[in-house]
């Protein structure tokens, strides 16, 4: 008769034990995430854009479209896409349980099919935190009528 | 001893189907409610309804209109009061809903018909709106949209 007394107790213990364990994700490292991933891409570093996006991203770009992680991958890898200079600054980050909308500003000069672009936007992230670390499912952004308030870092 | 070991199976496995069922009707509840409040927010901005804007959208709204205008939730309230931005229709097309725990994602396109400042126009945007369960709510947080390029402004 005890054990199923405790059963009530076990059974939470075994429910929470992981989510004590497991380090969280803060509003600080949700930021530096974002901010890492402008810097991988800025680096074409699929290797760490492959580790910070998540594999249910949607990526949406300014032009309305949307992309797959394997689709905008793919056109960082195969040079359709580089970056010349991204100067982004994060404007907000409101941080849940497990999951943080990030939002800012950037400042982006890229070249696409071999056209050199300079874009001005503002941006929003959405982060989940797994696997013990913030990946990005999705990213929007929209194009600003003027360059963003931001100081270069080049 | 068998019989133990059995009642506790059956009571772990009662409880973990109770809890799962739980969450997946939590889930089907939330998505549903985000999706009627995405399209009652549709319908608000045409109604330029102030009193269901409030509930709505949420206190640090980020509004990023497709031609680069940036709005907070009083601004863009306002300028629906006052009749500088006038929806005379917004038609969505919701292409997907994902929610992150307390964070749910809508990707989508819209016809809007639109004046501003006097001015009409027609055209057709692709948009991601951000939305934030609050006060045991959806509340939009953020928008960001692009004005689709195969659908020009008439």
């Amino acid at each position: 008769m005890r054990i199923p007394r405790l059963l009530p107790t076990l059974f939470a213990t075994l429910m929470l034990a992981p989510a004590l364990a497991a380090p969280r994700g803060d509003a600080t490292s949700a930021g530096a995430a974002i901010l890492a991933r402008f810097d991988a891409a800025l680096r074409g570093d699929v290797g760490a854009l492959d580790n910070l996006l998540a594999d249910d991203l949607d990526y949406c770009t300014f032009r309305g479209d949307c992309q797959t992680k394997a689709q905008y991958l793919g056109e960082v890898k195969s040079g359709r896409l580089k970056y010349v200079a991204i100067d982004p600054a994060v404007s907000k980050v409101k941080l849940f349980d497990d999951s943080a909308v990030v939002t800012g500003l950037a400042n982006v000069t890229a070249i696409r099919d071999g056209e050199e672009h300079t874009i001005h936007i503002s941006w929003a992230g959405v982060l989940a935190w797994r696997d013990d670390r913030w990946q990005m499912t999705t990213w929007t952004s929209t194009l600003l009528e003027r360059p963003a308030p931001i100081k270069p870092t080049k | 001893m068998k019989t133990r070991c059995t009642t506790l199976s059956a009571g772990l496995l009662l409880m973990a189907a109770l809890l799962s069922g739980a969450c997946l009707a939590k889930d089907n509840t939330r998505e549903s409610s985000l999706r009627a409040a995405e399209l009652a927010r549709f319908a608000a901005n045409v109604a330029a309804d102030g009193p269901a804007l409030e509930k709505l959208l949420d206190a640090n709204l980020e509004y990023s209109h497709s031609n680069g205008k940036l709005d907070s939730r009083s601004s863009f309230i306002a300028s629906l009061a006052d009749g500088s931005l006038d929806y005379h229709g917004m038609e969505p097309d919701i292409q997907s809903l994902r929610i992150f725990g307390d964070v749910g994602v809508i990707r989508g396109f819209a016809k809007v018909r639109v004046s501003m400042r006097g001015t009409t126009s027609e055209f057709t945007i692709g948009y991601t709106d951000i939305w934030l369960w609050k006060d045991g709510r959806w509340q939009m947080t953020e928008w960001r949209s692009a004005r689709m390029p195969d659908a020009p402004a008439k």
